[in-house]
């Protein structure tokens, strides 16, 4: 999937003056909000908001190596970073939506257990497949020793490539990653649900039982959007690949929150105006 | 109680679906040679290396699976709406489906051979009749069952999701599991077959894959065999844990209390955790290390 | 090492592409509301003529962003486009016949915004990178108009939330059957992400030609207008759909083939069961 150079760039700095700005857009957004529907819109978009940047934080913990992860040439995953995260959240939110009429809470952590589930058993499977399919111990390139377990990485590199497999930290990160992301996704889905289904009734002049379809499926596709938006910005974040929580490249998360809060809030008033009657 | 029994009958049946179509999926993009490993398929010509593998790159496996398996979802759910009985619904669905990731597979060899023309790859066209039809029969597999399970899901467990947006969740949950668990297996070790066994391909050696093997050149139907050894199993039995344990601690225990299902899952996570360290351990102690461990170093 | 993307520039400029692109694909979606002033469904499938021409414009856009190398493979692209262009797409249809203008313009700001935190906030520094997110939300969103308006006959939320059911022989008003209760906007999403990223995927390299790929672009188009018109036999009428499905077969069949005579033509060599060439120490 990711077959193109990348071009030198200023990757890894922090900028400021954008963050800046980024953070008077997020509170510009908040106002619009708060003036529409100070109640339930801010309460529902405020949620949005934090699901958006649970799931952009949490991608950065899921462990990705491309294209030469697939030649067992880095650690991590094969697989692109936004998909794997998409595919770990969405899983999560998946079972989070069976339990959203038993309150928020229960769906939020029964979302996240369910993406974590997903990411245990896909990492697992990984390492099995490298070890017993291929014959090749997971080592780290990007430190020397495991930040959890202590094992020294450096012998068990093969020569002429960066490491391979999945160290336990990459592990670890691996399923906080998809916690987070099926967390933040199921959050965003329940806040919508119960502001659809409140507000559409009397926007569509039927009662709630009948809307319920046109509830869950708007809720339902606005978190796929958002959790699509939010994981390729975590991918531009990182550039495509990262090995986990203990890459260097992990240190740039705070622009990834802002940048995720600000696309969250963007999207999130979008979705909140579906059920506003407009002053138009 | 027949309700939990019903439900955890027709999770043992998701559980089986899925791990077929996890297993199929595998199959079918290895012989299509997609997602990550395709990387090297397309380098290899640019380093003087031509060969006979379809280059599919039709993004990667989790989009690509996402669309089969949600355009299958969708059709199916379009001819039940018209009242099509929902065997009927979901194979003419499947197969329309799978048409069009044939036309799409088709597209995309085709196209990014005839972009390494400088190189003078050539499209050779009996690649395009033969392998066609097996990725094909293979993708039908996979998204069939998928789309079945969903229908499952919303049938008969009562999921609120819709068909189409189940077929979604699952199509981009089936590749993401299957491209992580066979990828490596089908780049490394089919690929590079040729390289040392037992470590990774170094970097110096980018692009130079196996292109003349037990049967003369290969192709990619080789690599569909190669990966029912291991790979697709492997990926088989990822997706089917994935859909069996989820279903099973929500039917389970949801209905007594949601609480018990959370602890539940973050035992299994626990358990996933174990065995993963015990394999680490074991690769650690029995392949032992490459070079000898240099003193400690910082 | 990973594969580098050398792509030649050459053919028209993007700029009237995007002209070209905004144009039609407006006009083609105001087209199906003469559904509404004939009163039938007839004119749905300049629903899917509207994707096609948006898909074309699309696919430019992600061939100039991908070409700076974002390092992130270009199906990434596809999925923000339609992720965001999907947002602005459900609250524009609230808006009646402006749906399409305020579509446009809501995405244009939501791709704005997401260019700017890319490029600024997430140090990407890519030149194109504003405008691009800007059109590819655009994009998603008029994608997304054109197939509710091919599936369902029209692009205004009431439409696109009440089908019809017959229970018994009689007709009943449901929003379990329609465009977003049965979720076929999940549907499309998809259709459109992947046939807005395919056509520059599957054509890069040192090869690349506009036209080819411009091409494959209406092939994807086409192909993704067939399976929904057939989705849509249980939404319209069925003799609209029959239309639809026809316009969207002759179309595929055409831009199919001579994307293959184009491919042809561009090919080192266009063999049948030959062996692999020898190449100098190899």
């Amino acid at each position: 999937m990711s077959a193109v150079a990348a071009k030198p760039q200023a990757g890894g700095a922090m900028n400021p003056t954008a963050m800046g700005v980024g953070v008077v857009m997020l509170l510009i957004l908040l106002g619009i909000c708060w003036y529409i529907s100070p109640v339930a819109g801010l309460s529902v978009l405020i949620g949005v908001i934090i699901g958006g940047v649970l799931i952009g934080f949490g991608t950065h913990f899921v462990p990705v190596g491309g294209a030469p992860a697939a030649m067992g040439q880095a650690p991590g995953i094969a697989t692109g970073v936004a998909m794997l995260a998409a595919g770990a959240g969405l899983a999560g939110l998946f079972g989070g939506a069976w339990a959203a009429e038993q309150g928020v809470v229960v769906a939020v952590i029964t979302g996240g257990v369910g993406g974590g589930l997903m990411m245990a058993i896909t990492c697992m499977m990984v390492n099995f497949v490298y070890v017993f399919g291929m014959g090749i111990p997971s080592a780290s390139g990007k430190v020397a020793k495991d930040p959890i377990t202590g094992d020294t990485q450096a012998e068990y590199k093969s020569q002429g490539t960066e490491g391979h497999g999945l160290p336990f930290v990459s592990f670890v990160g691996g399923v906080i990653g998809g916690i987070l992301g099926g967390a933040g996704g199921t959050l965003i889905y329940v806040e919508l649900l119960g502001l659809y289904e409140q507000a559409l009734p009397g926007v569509m002049n039927v009662t709630a039982a009948q809307v319920m379809p046109i509830a869950v499926s708007a809720a339902g596709m606005f978190a796929v959007g958002l959790f699509l938006v939010n994981a390729v910005l975590t991918a531009y974040n990182i550039t495509g690949t990262i090995e986990g929580p203990h890459d260097p490249k992990f240190k740039r998360w705070p622009r990834s929150i802002v940048a995720s809060a600000v696309a969250s809030a963007l999207c999130g008033l979008v979705a909140v105006l579906l059920v506003v009657p407009l002053p138009i | 109680m027949e309700h939990i029994v019903f439900g955890i009958g027709i999770t043992a049946l998701t559980g089986a679906l899925a791990t077929v179509a996890g297993a199929a999926e595998d199959t079918e993009s290895n012989i299509g040679s997609q997602g990550d490993p395709n990387s090297q398929v397309q380098l290899a010509p640019q380093m003087g290396f031509l060969h006979r593998i379809f280059n599919k790159a039709v993004a990667g496996e989790p989009p690509a699976y996402g669309l089969w398996c949600a355009l299958g979802a969708g059709l199916a759910w379009a001819f039940m709406a018209m009242q099509t009985n929902p065997v009927l619904a979901i194979v003419l669905g499947c197969v329309l489906a799978t048409f069009v990731q044939g036309v799409y597979a088709t597209t995309a060899y085709v196209g990014r051979t005839a972009s390494l023309a400088k190189f003078g790859q050539p499209v050779y066209v009996d690649i395009l009749k033969s392998m066609t039809t097996v990725t094909m029969a293979h993708a039908f597999i996979a998204i069939f069952c998928t789309v079945t399970l969903c229908h499952l899901i919303n049938a008969a467990l009562g999921h609120p999701f819709p068909l189409p947006l189940l077929g979604l969740i699952w199509g981009i949950a089936l590749g993401a599991a299957g491209s992580a668990t066979g990828n490596p297996y089908y780049g490394k070790e089919r690929q590079y077959q040729n390289q040392k066994f037992g470590a990774g391909v170094p970097i110096s050696a980018s692009g130079n894959i196996v292109r003349y093997a037990e049967a003369g050149e290969r192709n990619s139907i080789d690599n569909g065999w190669f990966t029912a050894k291991i790979g697709g199993s492997a990926s088989g039995i990822c997706f089917g844990l994935i859909v069996f344990l989820e279903l099973w601690r929500t039917i389970v225990f949801e209905a007594i209390n949601p609480w018990y299902a959370i602890i539940v899952g973050v035992l299994m996570i626990l358990i996933f955790t174990v065995v993963d360290r015990y394999i680490e351990v074991w690769a650690r102690k029995n392949y032992g290390p490459y070079t000898v461990a240099k003193e400690a170093d910082a | 090492m990973s594969v580098k993307v050398e792509v030649i520039e050459g053919g028209v400029p993007h700029n009237k592409i995007l002209i070209a692109g905004v144009i039609s694909t407006l006009v083609c979606i105001y087209l199906t509301y003469l559904n509404v002033l004939t009163g039938t469904e007839m004119f749905s499938f300049f629903g899917g003529i509207a994707v096609v021409a948006a898909l074309i414009w699309g696919s430019h856009t992600i061939k100039v962003l991908c070409s700076y190398g974002i390092g992130t493979g270009v199906p990434s692209a596809g999925m923000i486009a339609f992720g965001s262009g999907v947002i602005a797409m459900m609250l524009a249809t609230k808006f009646g016949i402006l749906a399409p203008i305020v579509a446009l313009v809501l995405a244009a700001i939501i791709g704005f915004i997401l260019g700017y935190v890319s490029n600024n906030i997430l140090n990407m520094k890519i030149p194109a990178m504003v405008q691009a997110l800007t059109e590819m939300a655009v994009v998603g969103a008029l994608s997304l108009m054109g197939f509710a308006a091919l599936i369902t006959g029209g692009f205004t939320f009431a439409g696109l939330t009440t089908g019809s059911i017959s229970v018994m022989g009689m007709t009943l008003l449901t929003h379990q059957n329609s465009f977003l209760g049965g979720c076929l906007i999940a549907v499309a999403f998809l259709l459109g992400a992947i046939a807005i990223q395919h056509p520059f995927n599957a054509t890069l390299g040192p090869g690349w030609k506009q036209d080819r790929m411009l091409m494959l672009t209406a092939e994807c188009g086409f192909l993704s207008m067939i399976v929904a018109a057939i989705m849509s036999f249980a939404l319209i009428s069925a003799g609209s759909a029959i239309i639809s499905l026809i316009v969207a077969i002759i179309g595929w069949a055409y831009t199919y083939q001579q994307y293959m005579v184009l491919s042809k033509r561009d090919a080192a060599a266009w063999l049948d069961s030959k062996p692999i060439p020898d190449v100098e120490g190899h």
